[in-house]
């Protein structure tokens, strides 16, 4: 008895001494920063995901930078040339350093570039980027890059590659660089530790050529259920956090202790409509029986897009942390149009073109698939557009599966590996900050060995936006590249290949006193936070 | 003669029971709480203000609607509405309705198959009993969350696959329970003179053991429904039960997790709520049935 009373003394004189203590982290120069997804790996080329170009841009940089708005801008490259239509010339910075000291010279340039395609079991590599391109070196600081068809996306695809050591990351596997052997890059940032399923660490490089980083270490730890990552933050076990739910923004934004920003996203979350068969297999009349697949007529496709009511879905789904659109990216985006509008949401006129079409009064059955989880409010994304559409007299279910499962499906789930379904939901971010990779990717016509319709899941095909497209992606002169590119986009809009519905802001929250510069990108870079 | 051993209980036995459960007030109280339940549960599409399920009925424009508000439609949303506009007292009438026919349903079909192999494997003994007990043992030793996870995982989204996860999950707590009271009941007199009657096993097993081995049965039903309703929305909460547009009340109060930081605490208190009320009004009756049949228990 004595024993435990003493003992529970004991035990409450300590507890108030811990709760004494200063909170060590504001004195600190750390940075902790929750993460909404994990990064899969700390090999920069073994897998293109935000989450892993985010944190590899610590440690590792590419030759060409991409601002806060995904402009271009000089990283390793001191300068660039371009000798002719189908040879580029870049000047490397001088007297940058590796973390081990050694110098950075066109040697790792070309090492990096011959990396990239021979990363082993890559679930996405990177070399789309450098297919097609001959990387010669010239002198310690001068490298030629020479390319088969004129590319005129040579510096967004190299603002990809992040630049490995020549001398450190000879001979390491993926697995040795997510154990800290060979990663070793020129960046801020120097890599202490990856734990999976935990944390992300970096610590300062005092010798970085930018001058000595804001941070003496950051780390990011994966926080991936969202009111854990906002409880994180609200009680300082955190000093930042991306990807704040929609439920919480607007409160965290009223909220005096925190600070939140954020930037539209390059990603569209859009429907794909089934476009490669006659009869697809979650379409049917109302009594069950087969009909005829009514999205290859056009008029069904505009009125399907005339029934979203997309500004209700922005403020009542994403309560306002997104923006509606009818177009692939942002028209603050280059290469986007301007004629464009955001279809009107027109229930009536919708009817009407389904009564032309000959589907009503009698209407017809549809399934709607999607991920659940992949995307913010996806499953009730989802939900809302199934409401909209059975307000016209399409009689629509709502099936979700886990994103893994659904991509697979949605891709190759059907006989011959062709797309398994009717209509589905997803997203896709531009990640060169241009449509073109948009358009090659959910509109080219589907074509594996030329590398369109790489994502094109329903098999969308339009002959002129084709032809529009591959003449952009041989323009080198940046305005006429951009004309053309809108006006393939307003082509495939007008045949409504895909129904956009909006983009998503990326929101980050931060602690009093901490400023976080939002990106169009996704990317929760450290070097984005200031005082 | 068989009929007497069948039934050994006089005709005012019943009666004496029905008495005996209602000695006690809680117990009472649990039974009316249930019989409610299951009222609103079948008529909900007669009480309910909106078919939750109808996507033309449910409208966004109603999405995180506090308690009481008025609904584009023009009724009143008494507990409000969920992230998607739907009406939360319809969603939890409508949601009860799976749940409970989960439960009852999914319970139903473990009983009858946990009785028929707790029966053999008591009947018969030796290896049938053997190998059947050391299955059962097994399956006992897993957490039945953990294999209904796996097996939902495997099998898919929908009704008939969590029903099937939780027949498979419960049948062993039934098998164990009889195979018990049919070990005792096998050594009796009476099931020595069906047998010199020259009665066919199944009939003896079927006829005579059975009837005097459902006390504890009963008992165990109760409390096993109770536990495949919590458990379906255990699952449902984790997101691998049952479609997010026809939702159970795991669904619902999951659906309403991401909105407790913001102080929209009503989309995930009130399914919270219904389904406390039912597990708990179960778990009453189910005690003061496992007092009333067990006279072992008896003060």
């Amino acid at each position: 008895m004595t024993l435990t009373r003493r003992s529970l003394a004991l035990t409450a004189a300590l507890l108030a001494g811990g709760l004494g203590l200063p909170a060590v982290s504001a004195v600190a120069q750390e940075l902790k920063i929750g993460l909404s997804s994990e990064p899969s790996s700390a090999d920069p080329h073994f897998h293109n995901l935000t989450p892993n170009n985010a944190v590899a841009r610590h440690v590792f940089e590419p030759l060409i930078f991409m601002d806060e708005f995904q402009r271009l801008g000089f990283g390793l490259a001191q300068s660039w040339k371009v000798l002719d239509d189908l040879t580029w010339e870049f000047k490397l910075k001088a007297n940058v350093k590796f973390h081990d000291g050694s110098p950075f010279t066109a040697d790792d340039v070309i090492f990096t570039m011959n990396r990239v395609p021979n990363v082993p079991q890559s679930p996405a590599p990177k070399t789309s980027y450098v297919r097609g391109k001959t990387f010669e070196k010239v002198d310690d600081l001068t490298i030629r890059v020479k390319t088969a068809k004129p590319e005129p996306l040579m510096l967004n695809h190299l603002a990809q590659i992040e630049i490995m050591s020549a001398k450190a990351a000879a001979n390491v596997t993926t697995q040795d660089l997510n154990a800290g052997k060979g990663t070793v890059g020129t960046g801020p940032y120097q890599f202490v530790e990856f734990v999976p399923g935990d944390r992300y660490v970096v610590k300062a490089n005092a010798e970085h050529w930018g001058g000595k980083p804001r941070w003496e270490r950051v780390t990011f730890r994966f926080l991936k259920s969202d009111p854990t990552r906002v409880a994180a933050l609200l009680s300082g076990d955190v000093d930042i956090i991306e990807n704040v739910p929609t439920a919480d923004a607007a409160r965290l934004s009223k909220d005096a202790r925190v600070t939140v920003s954020s930037a539209l996203s390059n990603r569209i979350i859009y429907l794909h409509m089934d476009r490669h068969r006659e009869d697809s297999p979650f379409i049917k009349a109302k009594d069950g029986s087969a009909i005829k697949n009514p999205l290859n007529d056009l008029r069904v496709r505009k009125a399907l897009s005339m029934a979203l009511n997309r500004q209700a879905i922005v403020e009542r789904i994403m309560e306002n942390e997104a923006v509606s659109t009818g177009q692939l990216l942002p028209d603050t985006y280059a290469g986007t149009s301007k004629k464009i509008k955001i279809p009107a949401y027109d229930v009536d006129g919708a009817r009407k073109l389904l009564t032309e079409a000959g589907l009503l009064p009698a209407g017809f059955k549809l399934t709607i698939h999607g991920p659940n989880g992949r995307y913010t409010n996806d499953t009730k994304i989802i939900e809302a557009v199934a409401q909209m559409f059975t307000r016209i007299g399409i009689e629509t279910t709502v099936e979700t599966l886990p994103p893994a499962v659904f991509f697979t499906r949605a891709s190759t789930g059907g006989p011959n590996r062709t797309p398994e379904f009717s209509m589905i939901l997803a997203g896709w971010s531009a990640g060169t900050g241009e449509p073109s990779d948009t358009l090659k990717a959910l509109l080219g016509t589907f074509n594996p060995q030329a590398g369109t319709g790489a994502a094109n899941r329903g098999r969308f095909s339009n002959a002129k936006m084709d032809e529009l497209l591959a003449k952009a992606l041989a323009t080198v002169n940046d305005q006429q590249r951009n004309a053309l590119l809108a006006e393939a986009t307003e082509v495939a809009m007008e045949d409504v290949g895909i129904i956009p519905i909006f983009f998503p802001k990326n929101t980050w929250a931060a602690k009093k006193g901490l400023k976080v510069t939002a990106r169009t990108d996704e990317y929760t870079l450290a070097m984005s936070v200031a005082r | 003669m068989s009929d007497v051993v069948a039934t050994p209980r006089a005709k005012g036995e019943f009666a004496r029971f029905v008495d005996r459960f209602l000695e006690d007030r809680v117990a009472v109280f649990g039974l009316g709480l249930i019989t409610l339940i299951v009222l609103l549960a079948v008529f909900a599409p007669l009480i309910a203000p909106q078919n939750p399920y109808d996507l033309a009925k449910v409208d966004i424009m109603d999405s995180r609607q506090p308690p009481g508000s008025k609904s584009m439609d023009g009724f009143t949303m008494w507990l409000g509405s969920d992230g998607v506009g739907r009406d939360l007292w319809s969603g939890i009438l409508y949601g009860l309705r799976i749940s409970l026919m989960v439960g009852l349903l999914s319970g139903l079909i473990a009983a009858t198959i946990g009785l028929c192999i707790g029966l053999i494997a008591a009947y018969f003994g030796g290896r049938i009993e053997n190998v059947i007990m050391r299955i059962v043992d097994l399956q006992l030793s897993l957490p039945s969350v953990l294999v209904a996870l796996i097996l939902v995982a495997l099998l898919g989204k929908g009704v008939d696959k969590i029903i099937i996860a939780l027949i498979v999950v419960q049948w062993a707590y039934y098998a164990r329970t009889v195979r018990g009271s049919a070990l005792v009941e096998r050594r009796k007199e009476y099931v020595e003179a069906a047998r010199s009657l020259g009665l066919s096993h199944t009939r003896t097993m079927l006829k005579h053991i059975l009837p005097n081995c459902l006390a504890p049965v009963i008992v165990i039903a109760t409390v096993q429904t109770a536990h495949a309703i919590s458990l379906e929305a255990t699952l449902s909460f984790l997101g691998v039960g049952l479609p997010q547009t026809e939702p159970s009340l795991g669904v619902l109060i999951s659906n309403g997790f991401q909105y407790m930081l913001s102080g929209k605490y009503w989309i995930s208190f009130f399914p919270g709520v219904a389904l406390l009320l039912t597990i708990v009004g179960i778990n009453l009756v189910g005690d003061r049935l496992r007092d009333v049949l067990n006279p072992r228990l008896e003060k």
